[in-house]
């Protein structure tokens, strides 16, 4: 058993010592920290890029951007508060801490994320066809869903870029398969009419899904 | 949607250090967030291409489609996780942390989260975030912020496939530990100026073989002849030999009043009377004194006197034990000579909160025993509002300073101590010179 040492302390030295400036420049350098920055600014990156200009949506369309911009709140709060250990078992919260933990869990399990990505793709949807910004679009939706998982379950510096270098081929060839989709829908069609963008899109469909099922993983 | 942890697992664990325990533990897979949301862009993205009939909401779907591709059953359904803590006995405000290795799942990246349990702090990882960490052998710090036998809790193994489609999880019990009062700082002693037969380290008044110089007298046959003080012989003309102070030990007997802890959830009156008690016990056994240790919670349970380091951590053990294995009595009149030996000195923590406690006081001291009361009370009862409140409150004042001074009277010295500072500052008046005691 060794000596009493408080816990605020770290190697005999008290962790204020450090100064302010080193104090944000560790928290910044923490991966975790990084990526929810980076996931909150991508979030928020891919509602306002599908929300402009304003579309066609009418009344739903303001509606819908409140919606996905909590979203993406929430979705920060929700990695911001990863980290905060509620009490154990053998603690006896009042009634107003009951409601906190009982609101951080609904925080916790909520899905934010899914919440972001449907909304900026009806955002999305309420627009003209404009091939380039949905491709775009959907580049930054697969960024920012890749940085929340990693925001949360990423351990150290080195596992998120572990994790992305794995999935590397798979992303790079959805990519490829975004821009054919993109690409194709810039081409003249054969028909103007209704069963020529039908067959445009269920060509496209049908190619990504070929192509999922033929992976070679 | 995260699914709820499955149940810990039930399998009796060992408590210590050293004690690592092998379970095989079944795992629970299921779909991750990370899999869900990938599925929610790619069913979106398609069901809005064929609803709008714009292929680029397909190609918007098509990474999210083919990382969901990397999808393959067959996985392992049980782990064997190894655990434990790299220590079994800490004191209050020590870190110890919880290890865990994981064996049988190598293609999988693990990780380790644990869910404390009251009073348990975790403690950031290396790089990592309190309570987490990454790896197939990994170590949890955590620290433990108030004294008792207290659970761990419980430790979560995540196992995550290369695409992190799936996660399995499952759930273990990890050991308890003890976790001891933090002692207050105490470097003197109080002692008594009547000291038993007994040799130790306190200088008595009588004249012995010690080391403390008591006089000079002049030679009678039978003295050494290395005591012989040759300048005063010189002065004198007749041989005059040095005399010494007998150096003896004395017995102390620490009685902590555990009846009454108040409502201030900082300054737990327990607490601080269990800190002093363990500085009390750990500066009287190393100056080599027998020391015993009573607990006051509406009777008195107590250890007999004894010496050494072992003794120490049997009063620390008895400090948190709360039924089991003590010498229960129904009041301090029936406790036996072993546990309040005669002639001992006996230091007391308590807030003074029990009459019955107040009453066995006088009761000791009418017996003969040195007694020593260290006050531990720090507050007073939040008074409410209104004349008839702070009528309440000043009536409580007065009998507490009525308490104190007819102890006071009998001859039973009470110092005051705030948890805070040195036990030694309270304790001066009486560590400069013995301690008078009068029968």
């Amino acid at each position: 058993m060794s000596g009493w040492q408080a816990p605020w302390t770290a190697g005999g030295r008290p962790s204020w010592a450090a100064g302010l400036g080193t104090d944000l420049r560790l928290w910044w350098r923490r991966s975790t920290v990084r990526l929810a920055a980076t996931a909150g600014l991508l979030g928020a990156a891919c509602v306002a890029w599908s929300a402009a200009p304003p579309g066609r949506g009418g009344h739903a369309a303001p509606v819908l951007i409140v919606l996905a911009a909590c979203c993406v709140a929430g979705g920060l709060g929700q990695l911001a508060t990863a980290a905060l250990v509620p009490p154990g078992p053998g603690a006896y919260p009042g009634p107003l801490a009951r409601l906190g933990l009982w609101g951080l869990d609904w925080l916790r399990r909520a899905p934010w994320a899914e919440g972001v990505t449907l909304g900026a793709l009806a955002l999305e949807a309420f627009h003209p066809a404009r091939p380039w910004h949905t491709a775009v679009l959907g580049v930054a939706l697969i960024a920012y869903l890749l940085a929340t998982h990693l925001a949360e379950s990423a351990g150290g510096p080195g596992e998120a870029a572990t994790v992305l270098r794995a999935q590397a081929p798979v992303l790079a060839a959805g990519l490829g398969l975004l821009v054919l989709a993109a690409a194709s829908a810039l081409l003249p069609s054969a028909g103007t009419g209704m069963a020529g963008g039908w067959l445009r899109a269920a060509a496209a469909v049908a190619a990504v899904l070929a192509c999922a099922l033929a992976l070679p993983i | 949607m995260p699914d709820g942890p499955p149940g810990p697992d039930t399998s009796p664990l060992p408590s210590g250090p050293g004690h690592e325990s092998t379970v095989t533990v079944p795992l629970r897979w299921n779909l991750s967030r990370h899999a869900r949301r990938l599925l929610t862009l790619a069913v979106a993205g398609l069901v809005i291409a064929l609803v709008t009939r714009r292929p680029e909401f397909a190609g918007a779907a098509a990474p999210a489609l083919l990382l969901l591709a990397g999808w393959r059953p067959g996985r392992p359904s049980h782990a064997q996780v190894t655990s434990g803590l790299t220590a079994g006995r800490i004191i209050e405000g020590e870190r110890a942390a919880v290890t865990a290795s994981l064996n049988g799942a190598a293609e999988y990246t693990a990780a380790v989260v644990l869910h404390p349990a009251h009073e348990i702090v975790p403690l950031p990882a290396a790089g990592q975030r309190p309570g987490y960490a990454s790896g197939h052998r990994v170590t949890l710090p955590f620290l433990v912020e108030r004294w008792g036998r207290r659970r761990v809790g419980t430790a979560e193994i995540v196992l995550r496939d290369r695409w992190r489609l799936a996660e399995g999880r499952a759930q273990i019990g990890l050991p308890s530990l003890e976790c001891y009062p933090r002692p207050a700082i105490q470097r003197t002693r109080v002692v008594l100026n009547r000291l038993p037969q007994r040799l130790g380290e306190h200088s008595a008044r009588a004249p012995g073989e010690g080391s403390e110089f008591a006089g000079v007298r002049e030679y009678v046959p039978g003295d050494r002849q290395r005591s012989i003080n040759w300048p005063a012989t010189t002065r004198r003309g007749r041989l005059q030999v040095n005399t010494f102070q007998a150096e003896r030990s004395q017995d102390v007997v620490i009685l902590v009043d555990t009846a009454w802890d108040g409502d201030d959830a900082r300054h737990h009156v327990v607490d601080i009377a269990l800190r002093g008690a363990a500085a009390a016990a750990r500066a009287y056994l190393d100056a080599r004194d027998r020391v015993g240790f009573i607990t006051y919670r509406y009777r008195a349970r107590w250890l007999a006197p004894g010496h050494g380091q072992r003794h120490y951590y049997r009063i620390a053990e008895a400090m948190l034990t709360q039924d089991r294995e003590w010498t229960q009595d129904p009041g301090f009149s029936r406790l036996p000579r072993q546990a309040l030996p005669p002639g001992a000195l006996i230091l007391v923590f308590t807030p003074l909160m029990d009459p019955r406690l107040v009453e066995t006081l006088r009761d000791l001291r009418q017996r003969g025993f040195g007694v020593l009361i260290v006050d531990v009370l720090n507050g007073e009862p939040s008074a409410g509002r209104g004349r008839a409140a702070r009528l309440a409150q000043r009536i409580w004042r007065m009998e507490q300073q009525a308490i104190r001074f007819s102890l006071r009277e009998l001859g039973i010295p009470v110092v005051h101590w705030d948890g805070e500072q040195s036990l030694d500052l309270s304790l001066a008046p009486f560590t400069r010179r013995a301690m008078v005691t009068r029968r």
